[in-house]
């Protein structure tokens, strides 16, 4: 399933500030036009196809606890498995996880976002994370500043 | 923050509730009104602590294309930098990291071609390069919701 012309007013309403009410849908049903059954079903259809992949609160980690916020970088050292992706993916305290390319003079691949509650923890996480992949080479790239954060408008 | 907040969070991160009165469906789980929910979830985005509500959508199966760069900028022209980022809606996140290179950021864009496009702009304007375009060649995860703990 794709989106139609529809949903594409759905996605415009669903993305502007309105989840501060006590009826948020009920607003978006009122400015489309369609009923609060029609608003709820099309967006749990959105939510179950992936389109929407989560709906909810985000966090701001360093407001919410999480003092440490590291981007560990994992030097595979020529391996293509994807197996060290799926070991790392699973652990609680990594929220992202992906493969990219090298580039000059970093050979890092494997790229693992962290959030710790303190530097302690962080070392924790990364030794566990070394020992359950095997993977021995990496670089910590502590998150210094929050220059910006936003969320991308679609068909605004 | 305390623990019915952090309740709170936990719920509404991945399952706020997608109905008449969400606030109220959540009150009942946490044995609150749901205008008490909701007067708590204005006090946390107000201190920070969320940053929003609302959809999260895949870039991807929106037809859009996403991918996280990484340059080497000097320390005095961060701020620079930041400003001429700040400027573009595609780039959403931007973060001042250790080592070298120092400055990451991610380009959301309907096509490459304008994600080439900004890459250049920001090059030549700034002065800056050579910006690294390192879009995913396998994700594993994408999972914003942090369980929130006591301290």
């Amino acid at each position: 399933m794709g989106f139609n012309t529809e949903d594409i007013a759905l996605i415009r309403e669903l993305q502007r500030d309105i989840y501060l009410d006590a009826n948020p849908f009920q607003r978006v049903a009122d400015s489309l036009g369609w009923s609060l059954d029609r608003v709820i079903d099309r967006i749990n259809e959105l939510k179950a196809v992936g389109i929407i992949r989560r709906f909810g609160a985000a966090l701001t980690p360093a407001n919410a606890g999480f003092k440490t916020n590291a981007m560990i970088v994992w030097d595979m050292e020529g391996a293509e498995g994807f197996s060290f992706g799926e070991i790392m993916a699973v652990h609680p305290r990594v929220s992202h996880c992906y493969i990219r390319p090298s580039f000059e003079g970093f050979q890092f691949t494997l790229y693992t976002m962290t959030h710790a509650d303190s530097e302690e923890e962080l070392q924790t996480i990364i030794t566990d994370l070394s020992v359950k992949s095997g993977l021995k080479r990496y670089r910590i790239l502590r998150t210094l500043k929050e220059l910006k954060k936003t969320s991308p408008v679609y068909f605004g | 923050m305390d623990s019915i907040d952090r309740e709170i969070l936990n719920i509404i991160q991945s399952d706020f509730p997608i109905s008449t009165e969400p606030y109220a469906e959540v009150g009942r789980r946490v044995g609150l009104s749901g205008n008490e929910v909701l007067i708590r979830v204005k006090k946390l985005l107000k201190e920070g602590v969320i940053r929003k509500v609302g959809p999260f959508f895949d870039a991807a199966k929106m037809g859009h294309k996403s991918t996280l760069c990484a340059v080497d900028v000097p320390v005095e022209k961060i701020t620079q930098i930041a400003d001429i980022i700040a400027l573009y809606p595609e780039i959403t996140h931007n973060y001042l990291r250790e080592g070298t290179p120092n400055l990451w950021f991610t380009v959301i864009a309907p096509t490459e071609e304008r994600i080439g496009e900004i890459l250049a702009r920001i090059s030549k304007d700034g002065g800056v390069g050579p910006i690294y375009n390192l879009p995913a060649k396998k994700m594993f995860k994408v999972k914003v919701d942090l369980k929130v703990v006591g301290a």
